[in-house]
């Protein structure tokens, strides 16, 4: 007997056959009892919902919902017998927490953007509220001093915690001395800090006592409190993901220990120390209770971040929104829709800046 | 005659006719060509893989085998991207057709991988009965089944004090033993192994060179390696596949593992087994 050698197959249209995805075809009852599965309990729910006086709402939960797992459940059974029931069961659960927390998300947004409309023009974002009195017009006055005021907080705020964060994590996980667990005892208990705290805190060591005014700095000092310890923590459990082989490579090619770290373990986790620093900003950039003892307010447009008070879009929103008058509600609305456009573009930027030229580690 | 007559005959011919080759086909691969999204990686693979026999796929790095052996239990379309094109024939059925359940497939085509990959927080005999769990197959007398299936991967004596310990305390290459009699507890009749012994020691690769051998008079093996004296010693058949730089690869030639090593046709088969190149 002897070996089989290549051949190439009599018919060429087998070597010109084009790629294919056996897999994506499902056979027509399944596409069927999928159709019958989507389409049986709208239709149901969408009668009772125009035909019957019960609300909406009720309909959705107690109608629509159990019956959409029946369904499913059915049509899972007859197309792939029991053991398709329960994987049905996960499927409809899976979809509808994740429709149900995007319509929470859209209804919040759409809310925001639909109220802060009225207010949001070229003014708006640029103009401050000097001789602006919660009666004036929407024509007059914006909330350019109270961006400048929040982005000058929140640059303090990184400039400080995400390098002692980023410190921290390095000790936790490169060092990894004798104090490992009391610092991350300590790192744990500083993220159940109320920011009420963290700005009483600064208050009371920094501005009480004459070292300086209510300002930007101040109020950066009392964000970084909140800061340090989601930028330590999320950065910690990223470096953890750095595979030990990395740093025992750049050891073995006779690298110091921070060498190692500053050239071959931090630029592994690049992306992740990236989201480390913006889920820390996240955490701060909307809370009101530090500015609000720290930074204090200002109607005015302040640039100095050693100077006087300094007014910011979550203290701005704060005085505006208990205020009985529609216009100054108005402004309020438009100011959290400018902080969330805001937290969107600072996103983005980042994600861009993220995007490694050199390999996609994650 | 009927098939059961003809795989009997097809049975007693290979026990008289070792090596066992020509019995009946239970795996076939017609003209499979494969894609990760536009590279074509592998065109026009035709292998047959006899019941009960062990095949070795062999050739250099980056070939196709490990990509080849993913699409023969269908694993190969969880990478996005993936394509594909021929048909795979498992007795007689294309498995990729369209009223067939992967997962059914992957019950009855099980795998080992290179890296041994046992269930970290699971003990020596979870793992084993791991399988009944999540393919939610019932078998009774799990302590049989456990003593047979270690003792069939080679590894009932040195675990069976200690069936309650985690997994993870085990070598690699009890590992790799360990994630062999897990993928037999669920009973498959073909077991497709990619590299089982790239991360071992001689001992453990010898261990489970024997494991394989003992097997093969029940399932129908098909391994990828890289160790041509591991083809020698374990397999019946033996396919050298082989890409040309840019080109998709293919097998260049197949045959009794005897021929093969022992007398080759191709220039390249000939310089391959013989350690020139790969």
């Amino acid at each position: 007997m002897s070996t089989i050698l290549y051949q190439p197959p009599a018919d060429p249209a087998l070597l010109s056959q084009p790629p294919q995805r056996p897999w994506r075809h499902k056979p027509r009852s399944f596409t069927t009892a999928v159709a019958l599965a989507v389409i049986v309990p709208a239709v149901i729910t969408a009668a009772l919902f125009f035909l019957s006086p019960i609300p909406g709402a009720i309909v959705l939960v107690v109608v629509y919902f159990p019956l959409q797992l029946l369904a499913s459940g059915i049509a899972a059974w007859a197309t792939r017998g029991v053991r398709g029931i329960a994987d049905s069961v996960i499927i409809v659960n899976a979809i509808g927490a994740t429709v149900f927390s995007f319509v929470v998300l859209a209804s919040l947004i759409g809310s925001l953007i639909v109220r802060g409309l009225r207010a949001l023009s070229a003014h708006f974002v640029y103009q401050n509220s000097v001789y602006i009195s919660p009666s004036t017009p929407l024509d007059y006055g914006g909330i350019g001093h109270a961006l400048i005021g929040t982005i000058l907080v929140v640059a303090v705020a990184t400039a400080v915690a995400v390098p002692i964060g980023i410190a921290t994590a390095i000790y936790i996980t490169e060092v990894r001395g004798r104090a490992v667990p009391y610092v991350r005892f300590f790192v744990q208990a500083m993220s159940g800090v109320p920011s009420v705290v963290a700005g009483l805190f600064i208050l009371t060591i920094a501005v009480s006592t004459g070292w300086f005014s209510q300002n930007a700095f101040a109020g950066g000092l009392a964000y970084a409190i909140l800061m340090l310890p989601t930028v330590a923590r999320t950065a910690e459990e990223v470096l953890k993901l750095i595979p030990d082989e990395l740093r025992t490579g750049a050891l073995a090619l006779g690298s110091t220990r921070a060498r190692t770290v500053m050239r071959v373990v931090l630029p592994a986790a690049k992306t992740g120390i990236i989201t480390a620093i913006l889920l820390g900003i996240a955490r701060v950039i909307g809370e009101t209770a530090p500015l609000l003892l720290a930074a204090g307010n200002n109607d005015g447009t302040v640039l100095n971040p050693f100077g006087q008070a300094i007014a910011s879009i979550p203290v701005y929103i704060f005085n505006n929104v208990a205020v009985p008058y529609p216009d100054a509600v108005a402004r309020a609305w438009g100011a959290a829709l400018v902080l969330m456009i805001l937290i969107a573009v600072l996103f983005t930027v980042a994600r861009f800046l993220g995007r490694g030229r050199v390999g996609r580690a994650k | 005659m009927s098939t059961a007559e003809f795989e009997e005959v097809a049975m007693m011919e290979s026990d008289l006719l070792a090596p066992r080759a020509i019995a009946v086909s239970e795996l076939r691969a017609e003209n499979v060509s494969v894609w990760f999204g536009k590279r074509k990686v592998l065109e026009n693979v035709n292998i047959d893989f006899p019941k009960n026999t062990v095949t070795a796929l062999i050739g250099p790095s980056g070939c196709g085998k490990s990509t080849f052996i993913r699409t023969l239990n269908r694993l190969h379309e969880l990478i996005p991207g993936a394509a594909l094109a021929g048909s795979v024939l498992y007795e007689g059925k294309d498995i990729y057709s369209s009223d067939i359940d992967p997962v059914h497939i992957r019950l009855q085509i099980g795998m080992v991988f290179q890296k041994p990959n046992p269930f970290p927080s699971m003990t020596i005999r979870g793992n084993v009965l791991s399988g009944l769990k999540l393919s939610g197959m019932k078998r009774d007398n799990h302590d049989d089944i456990v003593e047979q299936t270690l003792t069939a991967a080679g590894l009932w004596n040195e675990v069976k004090d200690r069936l309650n310990h985690a997994a993870g305390d085990l070598s690699g290459g009890q590992q790799q033993r360990l994630v062999i009699a897990r993928a037999l507890a669920v009973q498959p009749s073909v077991l497709l192994m990619d590299e089982p012994c790239s991360a071992l020691d001689p001992a453990s690769t010898l261990k489970i060179e024997e494991t394989i051998r003992q097997l093969s008079k029940e399932v129908t093996i098909v391994i990828v390696t890289h160790n041509m004296q591991q083809a020698v010693r374990v397999a019946d058949n033996t396919a050298f596949f082989l890409a040309q730089e840019g080109e998709p690869g293919h097998i260049v030639e197949q045959g009794l593992t005897t021929d093969i090593f022992g007398q080759p046709q191709d220039q390249r088969t000939l310089d391959y087994v013989n350690g020139r190149f790969g």
